[in-house]
C-alpha cells in the first residue's frame, strides 16, 4: 500500500502571534507539524505496522522551513518527504500543487490529512484533493478500519454525534484527534529522520492550472481574550447549588 | 494603614520571604512589598526547585549542605504554621553527578570531603543498574543540533558518576514561598502585593523608606532588595547603591523543557536529579512523569540579558520574550535524548520560560550596600532556591549586626549554621569582590 500523507507548516498554538502589516503575521517565532496532521502522520505508521509492505509519503507546500516539518514526519515514522516550494496562498492552489505532487509520485491507495489546519482553519484542502483526485473524502475521521479496500470511517458528527460512512480505496481521509494518540519521536528516530530522503519540487515545475480567482486576506485580527473569572459566594452549599442552576439554566450544559 | 516600620523587604519571592521570617523572629517589624499578586509569582514560580548540594565552592557546598536541614525539617521551619493552600513537599530522589569534562567533579568531590557530605562514587554499571534508560556514552563536547557533529557516533564511555542519597526538589516553589510568607506573617510580617516600588529614599547616605507607584509611602530605617530579576532596577533606585557595587547583576532569559518519560519507565517515582555536564544539561522528575530538563549554559549557547519589563510584558521580541524558542527547545531536548534513547520529544514545545537574576560571577551578593541601612540579597542566578531559608537566617543575621554597628566591610560577619556547625565567612558574598574565578560561571554556581 502507499499512503500520502499531506501536512502543513503552522505556527505553534502556545506561541504569542503578532499581526503585522498585509494580513500576515510575524514569522520569527515556532512553527510546527499541524496537530491533526500529527494524528494522519500516526494513523499511517499504524496501517504499516499493519501491513508492513506500505510507503508513507508526506508531502507539504511551503518555504525552505517547511522541511523542518517534512522532518518532525519523518522522524514519526514517514519514509519519505516532498517539499514543493512555493508560497501558501489559499487552499485552492495548495490542493492543485498538492494533488500535482501527487500524481507524479505516483498515485497512492490512501491520502490521509489532518481534519483540519490550525492556522487557517480553513477544512477545505482535503475535499479539493478529492475532487482533483477524483477520490472519495471522509473527514473528522476518528476510527479508520481498512479490511482489503473496504474502509469504515467513523467521523464526528454535527453536535457531538458520529457519523459511520463506508467507503473504498483509493480515498482522501481527515484525522480527528480521537483517530490516535500521535507517538512523540525519540532521538534514535530524529538521527534516522535526518537520513530519510527529501525531494524538493520548486512550485513552478508542477505548471498547475492557476485557479480562476481565489481568496485574498484583507485584514488579519489578534483573538481578544475575554475570559473572566467569577466567584460564586455564600457557604460551599450555596456555591454548588448556584453553580448547578447556572450550568442547567445558563450554560446548558447539563 | 501604618506606614513606619523597622524593616522593608522588596520582593516576597523564596528568597525574600525568609528574610522577612527571620527578621520578625529577631524583632522586627517588617513589610514585605512585591509587584506581583501573591508570594512567590515571580521568578521564583518557575525555578526547578531543585535541592543539591554540588557546588564549585566550599561554601557554596556547605551553604546547600545546611539547606537541606531546612527542607527535610519543613513543618518545624515554618514554626508548625498553617497555609490554606497546603505546604509544599520535599521529594528526596537522590542526585547523581555525572563525572565529565563540563563538571569539575574533583572540585566538588573534594568539597564533599571538606564540608562531610555523605556520597558513593557509582562506575557506568552501577548508574546503568540504578538507571537502565541512560546511555552512559561520553557525548561531549556539548554542541547544538544546528551542528552536524551533534549527531556524530559516540566512541568513548562516561567514567562514572558521585551519587548523593541526599538531594532532590521541592514540589511547588511558589508554594514553598507561600508557607514561609505565612510562618511570617503568624510572627506579625506584613505583606502588601500588586505594590511596585518606583523610589527608594534616602537622607545623609541613610535609607529613610521607599514609595510605590501609587505614591503611598513606607518608611523605614532598613530596606532590603530582594527583587530577583528586577534586582538592577532597585539598586539603581537607591543613591550610590548600583554605582559602589564591584559586581553587577542583570536578567538573563532561561528556558526549561518538558518531555514525557520514555514509555513503561516510572521516572517520577524511580527516578534521579542528574547533573549532566557531559551535555549540559540538568534533569529531574515531574509530576505526569515528565523529565523536565534545565540548561547549565555550555558556552556554545547563546545568552540573551532582557529588560525585565520588557520580557515579562512579552514585549521583548522574539527570542527576547516569555515564549520558548524552537531552536532552545531542540537543544536542550536533543541532548538529553542522547543520554536517554527513548525520552520522547514532542514536536510541540512545552516548558516554562523566565529570568535568572544573575551576577557576574554567577554567586550571589548577600549584603549591605554603601548606603546606610539598605540591604541585598540578590544575583541567585538561577542557583540559589535550595539556600533560601539559610539566606534568610543568614541576611537576617548580617542586617541585625550592621544595624548595631558591625562594619561588614571591613570585618565580615561569621555566619554559623546551626545544624552543620560550620561558619560561613559572608564577605565571600560581598558586593565589592573580584568577579571570583573559581565560580563554575553557570547555574551551577
Amino acid at each position: 500500500m502507499k499512503i500520502h500523507v499531506c501536512v502543513k507548516h503552522v505556527p505553534d498554538s502556545a506561541a504569542t502571534i503578532t499581526v503585522m502589516a498585509g494580513g500576515r503575521i510575524d514569522e520569527n517565532i515556532t512553527f510546527l507539524l499541524n496537530p491533526y496532521d500529527e494524528n494522519a502522520v500516526e494513523e499511517a505508521v499504524r496501517i504499516r505496522e499493519r501491513l508492513p509492505d506500505t510507503e508513507i509519503v508526506a508531502l507539504t507546500v511551503g518555504g525552505e522551513d517547511a522541511a523542518c516539518t517534512l522532518r518532525s514526519a519523518l522522524a514519526m515514522g514517514a519514509d519519505r518527504g516532498i517539499l514543493v516550494a512555493g508560497d501558501v496562498f489559499d487552499s485552492r492552489r495548495t490542493a492543485r500543487y498538492l494533488a500535482a505532487a501527487i500524481r507524479r509520485d505516483g498515485l497512492p491507495d490512501l491520502v490521509l490529512t489532518g481534519k483540519l489546519s490550525i492556522d487557517a482553519v480553513g477544512c477545505q484542502t482535503m475535499f479539493r484533493l478529492g475532487a482533483l483526485l477524483d477520490m472519495p473524502v471522509v473527514n473528522a475521521a476518528t476510527a479508520l478500519t481498512l479490511e482489503g479496500r473496504r474502509v469504515v470511517a467513523e467521523c464526528e458528527a454535527a453536535g457531538g454525534g458520529r457519523l459511520v460512512m463506508e467507503t473504498g480505496l483509493p480515498c482522501v481521509a481527515g484525522a480527528a484527534k480521537g483517530l490516535n494518540a500521535p507517538r512523540y519521536p525519540t532521538f534514535p528516530d530524529i538521527v534516522k529522520a535526518r537520513k530519510k530522503p527529501v525531494e524538493t519540487i520548486a512550485a513552478g515545475e508542477l505548471a498547475i492550472d492557476a485557479p480562476a480567482g481565489g481568496v485574498e486576506v484583507l485584514a488579519l485580527e489578534p483573538a481578544v481574550q475575554q475570559r473572566r473569572g467569577e466567584v460564586l459566594e455564600g457557604s460551599a452549599r450555596e456555591a454548588v447549588k448556584a453553580l448547578v442552576q447556572r450550568l442547567r439554566e445558563v450554560e446548558r450544559v447539563i | 494603614m501604618d506606614n513606619e516600620y523597622d524593616a522593608i523587604i522588596i520582593g516576597a519571592g523564596v528568597i525574600g520571604c525568609p528574610i522577612a521570617f527571620e527578621l520578625a523572629k529577631k524583632g522586627y517589624r517588617t513589610l514585605s512589598v512585591d509587584k506581583l499578586s501573591d508570594a512567590g509569582m515571580g521568578s521564583t514560580a518557575a525555578s526547578c526547585a531543585i535541592v543539591r548540594a554540588h557546588y564549585s565552592t566550599v561554601d557554596g557546598v556547605a551553604m546547600a549542605y545546611e539547606g537541606f536541614k531546612y527542607w527535610l525539617d519543613w513543618e518545624n521551619y515554618l514554626e508548625n504554621v498553617k497555609d490554606e493552600k497546603g505546604l509544599a513537599r520535599y521529594m528526596n530522589t537522590g542526585s547523581i553527578l555525572i563525572k565529565s569534562k563540563g563538571h569539575d567533579w574533583r572540585k566538588v568531590k573534594n568539597n564533599y570531603d571538606v564540608v562531610g557530605v555523605p556520597y558513593e562514587e557509582w562506575s557506568v554499571e552501577k548508574i546503568n543498574e540504578m538507571v537502565p534508560v541512560y546511555d552512559l556514552h561520553e557525548f561531549w563536547p556539548v554542541r547544538r543540533p544546528e551542528d552536524p557533529r551533534f549527531y556524530d557516533e559516540p566512541t568513548g564511555m562516561l567514567e562514572g558518576a558521585i551519587f548523593c542519597p541526599e538531594g532532590g526538589y521541592m514540589s511547588d516553589p511558589m508554594l514553598s514561598a507561600h508557607n514561609i510568607m505565612r510562618a511570617a506573617e503568624a510572627r506579625g510580617s506584613r505583606f502588601v502585593f500588586n505594590a511596585e516600588v518606583v523610589e527608594i529614599r534616602s537622607e545623609n547616605r541613610r535609607v529613610t523608606g521607599i514609595t510605590l507607584k501609587d505614591g503611598t509611602r513606607f518608611d523605614a530605617p532598613v530596606v532590603v532588595n530582594v527583587a530577583g530579576p528586577h534586582s538592577y532596577k532597585i539598586n539603581q533606585m537607591a543613591e550610590g547603591v548600583w554605582e559602589g557595587c564591584n559586581i553587577k547583576t542583570q536578567a538573563l532569559r532561561h528556558e526549561v523543557m518538558h518531555c514525557p518519560s520514555p514509555p513503561g519507565y516510572d521516572y517520577y517515582n524511580e527516578g534521579y536529579h542528574t547533573s549532566d555536564g557531559d551535555i549540559g544539561c540538568y534533569y529531574r522528575p515531574e509530576v505526569g512523569n515528565m523529565f523536565l530538563i534545565g540548561s547549565e549554559d555550555p558556552e556554545c549557547d547563546p545568552q540573551v540579558w532582557v529588560d525585565p519589563d520588557e520580557f515579562y510584558a512579552g514585549e521583548g521580541g522574539p527570542g527576547r520574550d516569555n515564549q520558548l524558542t524552537e531552536s532552545q527547545w531542540k537543544a536542550q531536548c536533543y541532548r538529553v535524548a542522547k543520554r536517554v534513547p527513548t525520552l520522547q520529544v514532542p514536536n510541540q514545545p512545552r516548558g516554562v520560560c523566565d529570568l535568572y537574576d544573575c551576577s557576574d560571577d554567577w554567586i550571589p551578593l548577600y549584603d549591605k550596600s554603601d548606603l546606610g541601612g539598605f540591604y541585598m540579597a540578590i544575583g541567585s542566578s538561577g542557583n540559589q532556591y535550595k539556600n533560601a531559608p539559610v539566606a534568610g537566617a543568614m541576611m537576617a543575621e548580617l542586617i541585625d549586626a550592621c544595624q548595631k554597628g558591625l562594619d561588614h566591610d571591613k570585618e565580615p560577619l561569621q555566619f554559623k549554621l546551626k545544624y552543620t556547625g560550620r561558619s560561613i565567612d559572608v564577605g565571600f558574598f560581598s558586593r565589592k569582590r573580584e568577579i571570583n574565578t573559581e565560580s563554575s560561571f553557570s547555574v551551577n554556581g
